[in-house]
């Protein structure tokens, strides 16, 4: 669980967002300004982690008291080289922080970092990852947990989806392309999946507040509610006119082992009391209505 | 006339002592804190339990309260029994019993038998042992709330001994014989792992419990119902641990548990159920407070809630891990009205909160009420009177302290365990 350093919200000196080219980079640093921080976004063009002399390039761009957020990643991890690439990412980040310690690290990881089978997952649930995504987290954050001294927490969201996603993952954000494109949303099976979602800028509401904060320890980005991919289907079908059509199509190998997954968010409750998820059926409607340049829905504060 | 000595004036050895003058014997109470000896003297007992101060006034020509050890040479048997501190990990400060045994052995009559009443981890007794002093491990089965009554009419007594084949002393055996009940004699550490063995049972029923009022809840079944079917069951027996609760809390479960765990990790030996029975714990514990946020803490934006019951169960002071401090911790930002019966305001740990002279002022004006602590005096609240104080309609009633069908005449929306 989360301990707060500050009990009352203090923004950092300046946060530095390593990854800020990217879906969720993009959003933290628009929060982050939001709430009135000095930000310092890192893309692959001020510094590519790949490249000869990340580390010191790196290292040169941080200050001594800078809460550093690192959300950079080849994601989803597939492939043996995907993993390898993005370990070699934070063993240079991590050098970099030993040269030039931040003040605060905050590392984004996920929810792929748990056993398939911890029903409902919560932050004491074990490590256990069963893909390369996951594993790729959990390394991750053993490395930064091994070399960053100062306080340090990992933010682990769930599926993720908002307006701006590249990715076109089985979820809310390729169900709202399909129907864009007039075609019908494809659910597997019946879709009966129960997963949780949780928009992007939830994620970087929170990530904002453990900055705030200067939190350490672990805190799942998930919103406690787990509805069904038909269910979220028949939600963005509903947001065309004519009402888009949800076509069954038959699973492309056997139904995975883990059917649904679920979430306790008591230490989300107890980190931040007032905290409030954006529900799916507000989130979809508002990423629609930006997705389409339809009048702006307000989410809630 | 057998007498006997009780050093260690806390919960324990209080309850232990008075008990005992009931029983008829001349008894010596002995701790070190002449302050807390002054103030039983002066009949203001340290702790809360049922019929204790009347059997203590009852009873005071044969009860003697004395800070001065030396006072316990005039015992034939003396009974060790401090209360053992924990930590919020279950970790047990072994330190008073140390020094208390100590003090005794010192004090002592050659031929006097001690008894460790203490409960302290296998191995303890053994080297406890000393040259030329006969010691004995008892089993305390205190039971908060029930303390005196179980010590007048124990089920058995568990004696550890250093060699259970040899008969038990005369004075020793006096004692334990006027309550009427089995003694069994076993080695010290088999004493020792009985009173674990015990608890890992109740925690081992209370988990169960709770995790089946836990799917009760999600499938629309009514854990309440069900309830009876499993006592009708003699292997599961008419006074098993079978209410849906808030976890497990007191201090006492949560040590032996704790110790369970600290003996598989020094000897191997397979703890997985006791890791599955704390993470079971922890989840229920949190139950009021998921309750609240999926209620009125998400659409109320500034809530008051009122808290009633401080104690982690009733007819007791003691709020140690108590689900409803753990609540009242979660609840920072917002105000919060509190009543206990028993337990004082600066237990609370909330720097908005404001404690009400009864129940019913308590829950004036307040946007959602939680009845944490099953209270006798909680359950006989009136629904009507709590729908005009309160300002909101949603009561967290884990206990099931108000009637469902009145809760719903006065149009509470009442959340309880164990039912959807």
């Amino acid at each position: 669980m989360l301990q707060h350093l500050y009990d009352k919200p203090q923004p950092p000196s300046r946060a530095v967002v390593v990854g800020a080219g990217g879906f969720v980079g993009s959003s933290i640093v628009r929060q982050l300004r939001a709430a009135g921080v000095e930000v310092a976004p890192l893309s692959r063009k001020e510094v590519d982690l790949l490249a000869q002399g990340a580390a010191r390039r790196l290292g040169s761009l941080l200050q001594s008291d800078d809460a550093v957020v690192f959300v950079s990643a080849i994601a989803p991890a597939k492939t043996p080289a995907e993993l390898i690439a993005n370990l070699r990412m934070a063993e240079v980040a991590s050098e970099a922080f030993a040269a030039v310690p931040p003040a605060h690290l905050l590392y984004i990881s996920s929810d792929a970092v748990y056993a398939d089978e911890a029903n409902p997952v919560t932050e004491r649930s074990p490590l256990a990852p069963s893909t390369l995504h996951g594993v790729m987290h959990a390394a991750r954050e053993a490395i930064f947990r091994g070399t960053c001294k100062g306080p340090l927490a990992f933010l682990r969201p769930t599926l993720i989806y908002g307006a701006d996603d590249p990715h076109s993952g089985y979820g809310p954000n390729r169900f709202r392309r399909q129907a864009a494109k007039g075609e019908p949303i494809s659910i597997f099976g019946e879709g009966e999946e129960k997963r949780d979602h949780v928009v992007v800028e939830d994620v970087a509401r929170l990530a904002v507040r453990i900055l705030m904060h200067r939190s350490s320890g672990a805190l799942n980005a998930v919103t406690g509610v787990a509805t069904s991919f038909h269910d979220i289907a028949l939600l963005v079908a509903r947001q065309f006119a004519p009402r888009a059509r949800v076509a069954s199509v038959a699973r492309p190998g056997p139904r995975p082992h883990l059917l649904h997954r679920f979430f306790d968010i008591t230490e989300c409750h107890k980190a931040f009391p007032d905290f409030r998820f954006e529900t799916l059926v507000q989130g979809i409607a508002r990423v629609h209505a930006e997705a389409t340049g339809a009048a702006t829905i307000s989410r809630p504060a | 006339m057998t007498r006997i000595g009780f050093a260690g004036m806390t919960h324990l050895g209080l309850v232990s002592g008075v008990s005992a003058s009931e029983k008829g014997f001349g008894v010596v109470c002995y701790d070190p804190d002449a302050a807390r000896i002054a103030a039983i003297g002066g009949r203001r007992l340290p702790v809360s339990e049922p019929r204790l101060e009347e059997l203590a006034a009852k009873n005071a020509p044969r009860l003697r309260f004395t800070a001065n050890a030396a006072d316990l040479a005039a015992c034939d048997v003396i009974y060790v029994a401090p209360d053992v501190p924990t930590d919020d990990h279950g970790g047990s400060d072994l330190g008073p019993i140390d020094r208390l045994l100590a003090a005794v052995f010192d004090a002592a009559r050659p031929d006097a038998t001690v008894v460790l009443l203490s409960q302290v981890p296998p191995g303890f007794t053994r080297s406890k042992q000393r040259e030329g002093r006969t010691l004995y491990y008892q089993v305390e089965t205190l039971v908060f709330g029930r303390a005196v009554q179980r010590a007048l009419e124990p089920e058995r007594y568990i004696v550890g001994c250093a060699d259970p084949s040899r008969p038990l002393p005369p004075a020793y055996r006096a004692f334990l014989g006027a309550h009427s009940c089995p003694v069994l004699p076993m080695r010290y550490e088999s004493a020792e792992l009985a009173k674990i063995s015990i608890n890992m049972f109740l925690v081992a029923s209370v988990s169960t419990a709770n995790t089946l009022a836990g799917v009760c809840e999600k499938i629309g079944a009514d854990w309440a119902e069900i309830v009876p079917s499993l006592r009708l069951d003699r292997r599961i027996g008419q006074h098993a641990y079978l209410n849906a609760g808030l976890g497990i809390s007191g201090g006492n479960l949560e040590r032996d548990l704790g110790t369970v765990m600290a003996l598989s990790r020094e000897h191997g030996a397979d703890a997985e159920l006791v890791r599955a029975f704390l993470e079971s714990s922890e989840h229920r514990k949190d139950w009021p407070l998921r309750k609240l946020h999926a209620t009125v803490l998400r659409e109320t934006d500034s809530p008051t809630i009122a808290v009633l019951g401080l104690a982690y169960k009733e007819d007791t002071h003691s709020t140690k891990n108590s689900p409803a401090i753990a609540l009242i911790r979660a609840l920072g930002p917002w105000p919060i009205r509190v009543y206990d019966p028993v337990v004082k305001a600066d237990a609370v740990p909330h720097p908005r909160a404001t404690f009400g002279v009864s129940a019913l002022d308590a829950v004036r004006g307040v946007d959602a009420l939680a009845l944490m602590t099953p209270w006798t005096e909680f359950r006989a609240l009136r629904c009507g009177e709590l729908a005009r104080a309160m300002r909101g309609r949603t009561v967290i009633d884990p206990y099931r302290l108000l009637d469902a069908n009145a809760a719903a005449d006065a149009g509470l929306r009442v959340h309880s365990l164990g039912a959807a």
